[in-house]
């Protein structure tokens, strides 16, 4: 059987008529003056790609680019059915890629898995293996970028409260209120409690040993326990090294999900999503485990226990995003019924006197 | 079985029509790249992204294959594992640049107040090599008539020149950006080959900048003008103090401070908003004016190439995307609505955790079929047209050459792709 064709050699760019002879075991491709130009033996053709109206075919490995095209479809369903690497249905190339398809989303389910199971295990185990000194450098960088967002540097006024003449007394008493916090706590370094210009009612721990007490938080608060409470839970967060342990998860979670995945138009924002989910996740577990630290620590100390708990009925609700699962601590009335669980109502002595108390609510008049 | 086939069969009109000799055509329908891309999409979202590297060699086997120069199509032999293996061995050099980069930020003097800068840097530089790498990676992907594309030159030389007609670009306001244009384009096609046709660039700077100033002045002279008036207008030193008092009335004692500087704002944003409208509506003429310059330029050997493109036909293409754009926009409006019920319903005090994470995960879904949807019908639109359009309006003269070319060059490896992936500044 013999049908026409177009063949180049690899070699120039010469574009040669040929006749194309079907033989027994492969194509021989004859000059218009009869020369033979190649024998192609049927298993090593190759089709390549070409428009949809033309068979386009290369000797499989080899490095010269020799090519022949053949436009009659028939004649080339007649070459379709000797070569075996030839198939225009495209079967081989769907199964190739139905494999990719169904390993991928193998794949994307094992790393849900390992990001919900095997992430915060991992951090928990890792933890504990992180000297203090790299904790303590850790809480030094984590520190210049939190007081570039916190402090607004308003002119005239220092980002820490405590510092000036009339604010003197009022350190003096965040300093007994801690002391008392710490000999209780007994942990291997000492803390570093700083009171700071910011209207919102809150707190932050650093790894290491650092706690920015905001000035709004005081200003909110009706009692020295309660000030107490929220600083016992933030003491909670540097026992259990939460700041450290939190990087540690972020990083394990950027790996997984930052390098290999979502690398397309509205990928980016599946990934934070899930990112978030995740990590919201892990913190809730956390927040518990720093409430009952701070119940604990408060006990032992001689203070009201159930003041973390009024505390944050006063300040919870109105920073919580509507939905649960973004959540990063747990809901404040299934807090406050946690704490109130672990601490029995006990009438307490406050742990500043009322001199002490007013001069720390003007720690930062300034 | 002594049948015989000739070459030119009845039934195959789009490829027996005599080519023009000189002319370059397209032979791919639409609906087949319409097919073939929302397909691609589809499996894009189900595989988290991994597909893109089968759709990529799709989109350029696609594109190739048919592009008929000289009645001759164009053939991609590159492979999907192949861009994988580029992706990954990306990633191995990229994760200790990002480990490096990030681990400066933490230092506490001067580097880490640099690191953000020096990461710029250094990654800017590595996309530009990454895209000297690419070209070079799909050149000697490209066979034509049985003989491969090559190309040759210094990545990080290709890297840094880049680097430098980017910065004098940004401070030129754009004025340089014909200049950085011709350069750039001449370094790349002093080093491009079809088998031993060595090609260049003859584009000339001066004449794209003649005929870009225009369309520069309608989009920079409005910010300028908003920019003078500002300048005019505000007592600088006035600003300075009121910017360190701070507090709640700012503006009003700005007001008082230079007066009229209300009226400046006002005619700065009106300015400005001057500007984005010229932006878009001149945008596709100049998409026009820049690839007609490009093509009419190219020259391999004695083949010289010019360009007819019509302007409108590009505005054609975004128009096109435009009312695709709406009507898909329309579908996907009235699909959410049941699905922004159940979403609704979440913030209820009594939802479960169960209902959230299915009312987030369609959220997410919708979210993503959005994008991926957009970017789709860019895709089979502007995109689509911009090659076809491009191509059907070449005239190539010295056609003669193509008979006496003869093979060199071998393939390059996938990396340079890999790293354009990876750094998100990919091509087709």
């Amino acid at each position: 059987m013999t049908g026409d064709g177009i063949f180049f050699d690899g070699i120039t760019s010469t574009r040669q008529n040929v006749t194309v002879t079907l033989a027994g075991a492969g194509l021989q491709i004859m000059a218009a003056d009869g020369r033979l130009l190649a024998e192609w033996p049927y298993h090593e053709l190759e089709e390549l790609n070409s428009p949809d109206k033309v068979l386009r075919l290369g000797r499989h490995g080899n490095a010269v680019l020799a090519r022949l095209e053949i436009l009659n479809p028939t004649f080339a369903a007649a070459i379709d059915l000797r070569a075996d690497n030839v198939d225009r249905t495209g079967l081989t190339q769907r199964r190739q890629r139905a494999g990719v398809v169904g390993w991928t989303v193998a794949a994307t389910a094992s790393l849900l898995v390992v990001g919900y199971f095997a992430v915060p295990v991992i951090a928990e185990r890792a933890t504990p293996l992180i000297p203090n000194a790299i904790e303590r450098k850790l809480g030094e960088a984590v520190d210049i970028k939190l007081r570039g967002m916190l402090d607004t540097q308003k002119s005239g006024t220092a980002f820490e409260c405590g510092g000036g003449a009339r604010e003197k007394a009022g350190r003096a008493a965040i300093e007994k209120l801690v002391g008392r916090l710490q000999d209780a706590a007994a942990l291997p370094s000492a803390l570093q409690v700083v009171v700071v210009r910011r209207n919102q009612a809150n707190a932050v721990a650093l790894p290491g040993s650092k706690i920015y007490v905001f000035d709004g938080l005081i200003a909110k608060a009706d009692n020295p326990d309660e000030v107490a409470g929220v600083i016992a839970h933030e003491i909670g967060h540097i026992a259990h090294r939460d700041g450290t342990r939190s990087v540690l998860q972020a990083s394990g979670l950027s790996f997984l999900f930052g390098i290999m995945f979502g690398d397309f138009v509205g990928g980016g924002a599946a990934v934070l999503a899930a990112k978030s989910v995740l990590q919201s996740s892990y913190t809730r577990n956390v927040e518990a485990a720093a409430d009952s630290y701070g119940v604990a620590l408060m006990q032992k100390a001689g203070g009201n226990a159930r003041a973390l708990g009024t505390m944050l009925g006063k300040i919870g609700g109105a920073t919580e995003p509507g939905m649960k699962i973004l959540l990063d601590h747990p809901e404040t009335k299934a807090r406050i019924a946690a704490i109130n669980k672990l601490a029995p109502a006990r009438a307490t002595k406050p742990m500043l006197d009322a001199g002490e108390w007013t001069a720390l609510k003007r720690i930062c008049a300034g | 079985m002594a049948s015989s086939y000739p070459s030119r069969p009845m039934i195959s009109p789009d490829i027996s029509a005599a080519a023009v000799p000189g002319s370059v055509r397209f032979l791919g329908k639409r609906r087949d790249y319409w097919r073939l891309l929302v397909r691609g999409g589809a499996l894009l979202m189900v595989t988290l992204g991994i597909y893109r590297f089968w759709l990529a060699t799709d989109v350029r086997r696609f594109l190739w294959s048919n592009t008929e120069v000289a009645g001759e199509s164009l053939e991609y032999t590159g492979t999907p594992f192949e861009l994988l293996i580029g992706f990954l061995m990306a990633i191995a050099i990229l994760i200790p640049i990002y480990a490096a980069i990030f681990l400066a930020a933490l230092d506490l003097g001067i580097v880490g107040k640099l690191s953000g800068m020096l990461g710029f840097v250094l990654l800017a530089l590595l996309g530009q090599y990454a895209s000297y790498r690419a070209r070079r990676y799909r050149l000697t992907r490209t066979i034509f008539r049985g003989l491969r594309f090559h190309q040759d030159g210094s990545a990080w030389r290709y890297a840094f020149c880049a680097l430098f007609w980017w910065t004098m670009t940004t401070i030129t306001l754009g004025l340089a950006y014909p200049w950085q244009q011709s350069r750039l384009e001449r370094f790349k096609m002093r080093n491009t080959y079809y088998g031993d046709l060595a090609g260049s660039f003859e584009g000339s700077a001066f004449r794209l900048f003649l005929r870009g100033l225009p369309m520069w002045l309608l989009v920079v002279g409005p910010l300028v003008l908003a920019a003078g008036a500002l300048i005019e207008t505000v007592d600088w030193l006035a600003l300075a103090n009121v910017a360190q008092q701070g507090g709640d009335d700012v503006f009003a004692r700005l007001e008082g401070a230079s007066p009229g500087f209300g009226r400046a704002i006002v005619f700065a944003m009106l300015m400005a908003g001057v500007a984005v409208f010229a932006f878009a509506l001149l945008y596709p003429a100049f998409q026009a004016m820049v690839l007609r310059w490009w093509t009419s330029g190219l020259r391999f050997g004695d083949i010289e190439v010019r360009s007819q493109l019509r302007t409108w036909h590009i505005y054609r293409a975004y128009f096109r995307f435009l009312w695709i754009a709406i009507l898909f926009s329309i579908v996907v409006s009235v699909a959410a609505i049941p699905a922004a019920m159940l979403i609704g319903s979440v913030g209820d005090a009594n939802s479960s955790i169960g209902k959230e994470i299915l009312a987030t995960g369609i959220l997410l879904v919708g979210y993503v079929i959005v994008a991926l949807g957009y970017s789709t019908i860019y895709g089979a639109t502007v995109k689509l047209s911009l090659w076809q359009l491009g191509v059907e309006s070449l005239q190539l003269s010295g056609l003669a050459a193509l008979d006496r070319v003869t093979a060199t060059g071998g393939p390059s490896s996938a990396l340079g792709e890999g790293l354009a992936d990876a750094l998100h500044v990919g091509g087709y």
